[in-house]
């Protein structure tokens, strides 16, 4: 332990010696006193031996002649032998013949019977030896003596050789300590003063320090000159390192630098690719209200050259000589040509911007195909053609509406126009196996192969060779494009000289009944039917009214409880009320009474239909008109009608409201208006619309989408959540073009959506009728 | 035995109630059992323990023979054998006969002979003279003076009338005088170490201790 804690090396090298030397000392000490106790035992067995041997024969006798007295008498001669504890023979029977003991209270004697054949044997034990050894006497076994002695001598000789022990080893040690010193001068010296270095270079860093030399060229020596050159070789190395290390850091921070030049570089680059992305955006930005400010801003004016030389040409305003009407028509015309060039581009632009958006749903053909028709019947008629159409009905194509009705009107445009006076033009629709292929075939004078291919391309116009014919040379470049926007292709089968036929085809739709509930469902609200509150409580009867009701078109609301009767016209508004007389609990003529008194049921007309023939009697309560029982449909019907056309008399003083910001296009549909027998209002911008309708109710509102301060949308989704509003009527009419959203928005909220693109002002005529009939009856 | 019987009898007599008949009987067969091997062993013990007198007598007559030595000129040793001869009454039995049966003395097989007539001792080495020869006892002695017979006896006073050897009794052990004279005249050696054992040692028939 001492050796570990203490690291000197000569301390290590004294107690190498002491201990060596030690252990050999005392390892030698061992030996010798270990040989000299076993000599020294051997010794003392052999003297007991001998005078057990002397005793046996002098007992002989005394044993064979049984004479105890005598053998005792020999015994007793041990008293000389101090270390004889006892002594005693034994018979051949093995009975004590005779004993003796130093001290008298000691009786521990052997027992001879351990001999077991053997002439003698001896044990030490508890500091005793004991020898018994029989006695033979010519040859014959004669008895046993038994000898016990201590080992005090040996003890005492023991410990006699210890203390020289001792005394040697300590002379001993005392020499090697002295012995060590001296080689501790001549090894442990050296190398203390080469660790004294080795601790210095590594503790300070210091390589240039030396390990100091020793005379002589032992190992020590050796080492020394080793340990110096070392040093002397990382000097140098670490010499070496240093520059390297310092050459390294200035590579280093070259590379960073440069780094952080490229670094520089590429955010400089990727914020100038910012910027040009932003420029980029704000350049689609422009030219998307370019576009959206073009189709507005070309198209308010024209429609205001259309309209109102449409207007003077009927000469409500004076008769116009020949040359005036000429005049004018050629205003028309140059103004509808210009407006479809107008569409064109726009349309063409926005399909290669890739921003026509498609609202795909199921259409179903012959519907489209009936409405194409019914349009473009009296260009055909002009030219006295023959306009067939056939489709299997229950057929249905995935497409816009408004784009598939769109490309139908520009193939049967063109077929018109190429075909000549008399010809024959036939729109078809078959399926194929997942598509529905459309064509429309013509009889005239087929297209030259040659120009097949080319006919398809903008600007390309097939009647190069005529003159005459009209368009925009866009026709057929937008078909195209649409049709190939929906998934389909759009081709041309013609031989010069028997017609041509356009075809296209367009992804089926399988579902074919849901289109049609739509349709059903869009038409009902679109046409705003006239909606009658049958109040009976009786559930055949009003059945049978609402059958009758329905079928002529109303919007029919049963109630079979006449106590909540009251507060459902309050709510519904209806246009007129048919009425039960016998019902439970209140019966028709409190009803009648209550109606009448309620200011907001006062003006609801009311019809009686009962078996109580008393018409007086509901004449004086305010009933309209009074129906008895059984009920004929025509007379139902004319009775509502004429509450219907007494309303509208009435309420003839509520004007249409047109809000429109271009005057030219509100004088003409004011115009429009008054020619059809409507009292119109009008304004100019959507704050001035929101005060008039705030001032009173008009009967409807004809509106236009773009106006200053507050746009046409903002008007509509005011007045649709205010309840005194929610149900008034809406026209839009308006020259933007429309996202799906925003058309899907004004079908959910509008009765009816114009786009000034097309030709309108006919179509808002026949949707005023039907929204107003008690105008349109009053006027007929 | 008594103490055996008692442990019985306290057993039974402390709880009378508890022991049946056949229980009762039992425990008295064990007590007979237990008292007759007691009995049998302690009278062999005794029996071995205390040899009878003339077996040690024997014994001691062929010991005689180890401690005593013979000039060779003398007629008794002249023999081929050990002759241990009794003459008289024979005391010994067969006692004696088995005790020198196959041993051998001074290196020669003793023999054993009972002989009448003193004049038949001349080859004899060790003469047991019985007590019935009393009478003739001068008349032996002088018949074998000089012959070198060891001359033993157990008769009274038969040292003092000139035998070698008598035993004597010391209360129970048997002991021996000897008659120095006597085996001096007839040229015989005894061992000190049986005169160092011997009971008395006399020249002519006073005692020389």
């Amino acid at each position: 332990m001492f050796l570990r804690t203490n690291n000197s090396i000569s301390r290590k090298l004294t107690w190498m010696n002491m201990l060596v030397s030690g252990a050999a000392l005392l390892l030698a000490c061992a030996s010798f006193i270990t040989y000299d106790m076993l000599t020294f035992r051997a010794t003392m067995v052999r003297n007991l031996s001998t005078q057990a041997q002397i005793i046996g024969s002098n007992s002989v006798s005394a044993l064979l002649f049984n004479d105890p007295q005598s053998a005792e008498n020999t015994l007793s001669a041990l008293k000389v032998a101090h270390n004889i504890l006892s002594a005693g023979i034994y018979s051949k029977d093995g009975v004590l013949f005779a004993s003796y003991t130093r001290n008298p209270a000691d009786r521990n004697l052997a027992i001879p019977s351990l001999l077991r054949g053997q002439v003698e044997v001896h044990w030490f034990k508890n500091k005793e030896v004991v020898l018994v050894r029989s006695i033979v006497f010519e040859g014959k076994p004669t008895g046993t003596v038994c000898i016990r002695s201590d080992v005090k001598e040996l003890d005492s000789g023991l410990k006699r050789y210890v203390v020289i022990a001792s005394i040697v080893l300590a002379v001993c040690l005392v020499a090697a300590l002295l012995v060590s010193s001296i080689f501790r001068r001549a090894v442990a010296e050296p190398i203390i003063d080469l660790a004294e270095v080795a601790r210095a270079v590594s503790r300070e860093k210091n390589y240039a320090v030396r390990a100091p030399r020793t005379n002589g060229s032992g190992e020590l020596a050796i080492l020394i000159d080793a340990f110096n050159e070392m040093l002397v070789q990382i000097q140098q190395n670490e010499r070496a390192l240093r520059e390297a290390r310092d050459d390294l850091e200035q590579r280093v921070m070259e590379r960073t630098a440069e780094l952080e030049k490229a670094k520089r570089e590429v955010e400089t680059f990727s914020f100038s690719i910012l910027r040009a992305k932003e420029e980029l955006e704000r350049a689609s930005k422009f030219k998307d209200q370019f576009l959206s400010t073009m189709s507005h801003e070309l198209r308010t004016p024209l429609n205001a050259v259309l309209g109102f030389s449409e207007l003077l040409t009927e000469e409500r305003y004076g008769p116009l000589n020949e040359r005036q009407r000429r005049y004018i028509k050629h205003i028309h015309t140059g103004g509808k040509h210009l407006l479809r060039l107008i569409n064109d581009i726009l349309d063409l632009s926005k399909i290669e911007a890739g921003r026509l958006q498609l609202t795909i749903e199921n259409v179903p053909v012959p519907t489209s195909f009936a409405e194409v028709v019914d349009i473009m019947r009296s260009l055909a008629d002009k030219k006295s053609q023959t306009l067939l159409q056939e489709a299997p009905s229950g057929l249905s194509v995935r497409a816009d509406s408004t784009r598939f009705k769109q490309v139908l009107m520009n193939l049967i445009g063109n077929a018109i126009k190429f075909t000549p006076e008399g010809g024959e033009i036939r729109l078809s629709a078959h399926r194929l196996e997942s598509a529905v292929r459309v064509e429309v075939r013509d009889s005239g004078p087929g297209i030259p192969v040659e120009e097949q291919q080319r006919i398809f391309e903008a600007f390309y116009r097939l009647g190069e060779r005529d003159k005459k014919t009209e368009g925009t040379g866009l026709g057929l470049a937008i078909t195209r494009r649409l049709v190939e926007l929906h998934g389909g292709t759009l081709g041309l089968e013609s031989q010069p000289g028997s017609g041509s036929c356009f075809f296209f085809t367009l992804p089926v739709a399988e579902a074919v009944a849901i289109p049609e509930v739509q349709a059903s469902r869009r038409e009902i609200r679109t046409a705003e039917f006239p909606r009658i509150l049958v109040i009976e409580d009786d559930r055949a009867a009003a059945l049978l009214l609402q059958s009758h009701l329905t079928s002529a078109g109303y919007d029919v609301v049963l109630c079979d409880q006449p106590g909540r009767a009251l507060e459902m016209a309050a709510e519904l508004q209806p246009s007129a009320v048919t009425m039960d007389i016998i019902m439970r609990p209140v019966n028709g003529w409190e009803l009648l009474s209550s109606f009448k008194t309620d200011p907001r049921t006062a003006r609801i007309p009311v019809v009686l239909v009962t078996i109580i023939d008393q018409p007086a009697t509901g004449a004086s309560l305010g009933a309209d008109e009074y129906i008895v029982k059984p009920v004929k449909k025509a007379t139902l019907l004319a009775a509502v009608e004429r509450c219907m056309s007494h309303r509208k008399h009435i309420g003839r003083t509520r004007p249409i409201l047109v809000v429109e910001d271009d005057a030219a296009t509100r004088e003409f549909v004011g115009e429009l208006l008054s020619k059809h027998g409507y009292v119109v209002t009008t304004a100019v911008n959507g704050s001035q619309a929101r005060a008039q309708v705030a001032a009173f109710l008009p009967e409807l509102v004809i509106l236009d989408l773009i106006l200053p301060e507050v746009s046409g949308f903002e008007l509509l989704a005011e007045w649709r959540t205010n309840s005194r509003t929610a149900d008034l009527p809406v026209f839009v009419l308006t020259s933007k073009d429309l996202t799906p959203a925003e058309q899907s928005y004004i079908h959910t909220h509008t009765a009816l959506l114009l786009q000034k693109q097309q030709p309108w002002q006919e179509t808002l005529v026949a949707q005023l009728r039907r929204a107003l009939p008690g105008v349109l009856s009053e006027k007929s | 035995m008594g103490q055996s019987s008692d442990t019985s009898s306290w057993r039974s007599g402390t709880r009378p109630g508890l022991l049946s008949d056949f229980q009762r009987g039992r425990a008295l067969l064990r007590g007979l059992v237990v008292a007759l091997v007691l009995l049998v062993t302690t009278g062999l013990l005794a029996q071995q323990s205390k040899p009878n007198e003339y077996q040690v007598k024997a014994t001691y007559l062929y010991n005689f023979g180890r401690f005593v030595r013979w000039p060779g000129t003398v007629p008794a040793a002249k023999g081929d054998s050990f002759s241990v001869c009794v003459i008289g009454r024979d005391p010994f039995g067969s006692i004696l006969d088995s005790t020198l049966a196959g041993e051998s003395l001074d290196g020669k097989p003793v023999v054993l002979r009972r002989i009448a007539k003193p004049q038949e001792a001349g080859e004899c080495r060790i003469l047991f003279i019985s007590s019935t020869e009393e009478k003739h006892l001068n008349e032996i002695l002088t018949a074998l003076d000089q012959s070198g017979v060891l001359t033993v006896s157990d008769m009274p006073g038969f040292t003092r009338r000139g035998g070698m050897i008598q035993f004597v009794l010391d209360g129970d052990r048997v002991r021996f005088e000897i008659n120095l004279t006597s085996t001096e005249s007839a040229r015989l050696t005894l061992s000190s170490e049986l005169l160092k054992v011997a009971a008395s040692v006399k020249r002519n028939g006073r005692s020389g201790d």
